[in-house]
């Protein structure tokens, strides 16, 4: 990987990650998008747009109420692009979305970690914070952006090494077979991710399930005509 | 007061920027009310602000998208002098019903079905339409809310109920969860379509089955135990099988 390339990435991995919750939250941080911009970047953004697509599945479970946790999927979707960049066909596609769920997995808990850290911060100037000092607030807000920068970049980096690391030895191990059934667990995964999350929606709308199997039934039509 | 209200506008797309165990987005609150605080008797340096300033920071969690609803109504109600028990008030009762109001409508219904749709789009276009198409339908209602949030808020101030009432908002209530079960619908066999394209019978018959045992697996045998992890670890035990077979 070229090192522009890479730099594009770094950049692009940092705003992903700033924009899960911190910055905007626009959702470019989803992995459909994030998962296309990245293989844009390092040329394939259609190999981009399958694994983000696969681990947009997968982000359907998150429903982030609340100061829930969730895995940091738009990160996972640049390393799984820069993974699966290039690669022929079903080749890249599992392998890739692994890479991508370990760092949205890591992802998750350094997003604890930053938030721990925020605590123990604003927990040293509780006094000071009471007292109304706006630029104490402002000065422990800004802190808390730069830490999630910091972990964003940071992941993206992990994502990037290990991208590259896995591009240059589990490929050459795997047979045809192996990596269509790797890809088609990775999918099954996902399939199977989406459903449950639309299970779960159904339970605040009223006849919920009638409008899920509705675009089942729908959507099954549109697949086979 | 119009540069105020752009300000807190601004920062507002922030508003979790030191998220925390603590006092969750109290002091994200604090920063974008404070534009609309400085014009307080006394100004910046005053009592009055100061003690606004302090109150704001204090424990607060909602969502983020209608978050703006509470600063205007709680800036509206410290420049109408309102007692500081009564803006605790209005802060206590605002949390809950912004949150369960914005996660309703954007986390179980808007965004779920802005992806389904971008996820259909993308088996039919370019990558790049697909990823505009999500972020065009999401971010119209997400802009829409925050800009929506902040003005009704200051205009309302301590009546803040009446905006909730807005028939809108109670349209899209009811019509965004219906909304996101039939996207979701139509999006499984459609994207499973596309992404098995390529696949002979056997790894189509294969991936329809691991979605069925995810399914079950993931609603009723292992709730709590999440998709990443899951795959995870299937991944790997069928790299480690690929490799071994």
């Amino acid at each position: 990987m070229e090192f522009t390339t890479m730099g594009g990435l770094m950049v692009w991995g940092t705003l992903v990650g700033l924009d899960l919750a911190t910055l905007a939250q626009v959702m470019i941080a989803r992995p459909i998008v994030a998962g296309v911009v990245a293989g844009w970047i390092v040329g394939d953004a259609q190999s981009g747009l399958i694994v983000g697509a696969i681990l947009e599945l997968f982000a359907m479970e998150v429903l982030p109420f609340g100061a829930a946790r969730y895995p940091d999927y738009g990160l996972g979707a640049v390393a799984a692009a820069a993974t699966a960049a290039g690669a022929p066909d079903v080749f890249g596609i599992g392998i890739a979305v692994a890479v991508g769920l370990v760092i949205a997995y890591v992802g998750e808990m350094s997003i604890q970690f930053v938030r721990q850290r925020t605590t123990v911060d604003i927990q040293r100037h509780r006094d000071v914070i009471d007292s109304g000092d706006v630029r104490v607030i402002y000065r422990l807000h800004r802190r808390g952006i730069l830490r999630d920068f910091g972990r964003a970049a940071s992941l993206t980096a992990g994502g990037l090494i290990l991208a590259v690391v896995v591009r240059a030895t589990i490929p050459g191990t795997l047979t045809l077979r192996g990596a269509v059934v790797l890809s088609a667990v990775a999918i099954g995964i996902g399939l199977g991710t989406t459903f449950v999350s639309g299970v779960r929606v159904t339970r605040d709308a009223r006849h919920g399930w009638i409008w899920l199997v509705s675009g089942l039934i729908a959507g099954t039509v549109w697949a086979v005509r | 007061m119009k540069r105020g209200l752009m300000a807190a506008m601004t920062r507002l797309f922030v508003f979790q920027g030191s998220m925390n165990h603590e006092r969750l987005q109290g002091l994200g609150m604090a920063v974008a009310i404070e534009p609309l605080l400085r014009d307080l008797n006394g100004g910046r340096g005053g009592e009055a602000y100061r003690h606004a300033m302090g109150r704001a920071a204090g424990f607060f969690n909602t969502h983020p998208y209608l978050a703006g609803l509470a600063v205007g109504s709680i800036a509206k109600a410290e420049h109408e002098g309102v007692s500081s028990q009564q803006i605790d008030r209005l802060r206590a009762a605002l949390k809950g019903p912004l949150g369960s109001l914005g996660d309703r409508i954007v986390w179980a219904g808007v965004l779920p079905a802005a992806a389904a749709i971008g996820l259909i789009v993308a088996t039919r276009a370019h990558p790049f339409v697909a990823a505009a198409t999500f972020l065009l339908l999401f971010n119209a209602v997400h802009v829409a809310l925050r800009v929506w949030g902040l003005l009704a808020g200051w205009r309302t101030g301590l009546r803040v109920a009446e905006a909730l009432r807005h028939p809108v908002l109670q349209a899209g209530l009811v019509a965004s969860g219906p909304l996101a079960a039939v996207a979701i619908g139509f999006a499984i066999p459609v994207v499973a379509a596309w992404l098995t394209a390529d696949f002979g019978e056997a790894a189509k018959w294969g991936t329809a089955g691991v979605a069925v045992a995810t399914a079950i697996a993931t609603r009723w045998l292992t709730p709590t135990f999440g998709a990443a992890r899951l795959g995870i670890l299937v991944l790997v035990v069928t790299l480690v099988l690929g490799w071994v077979w």
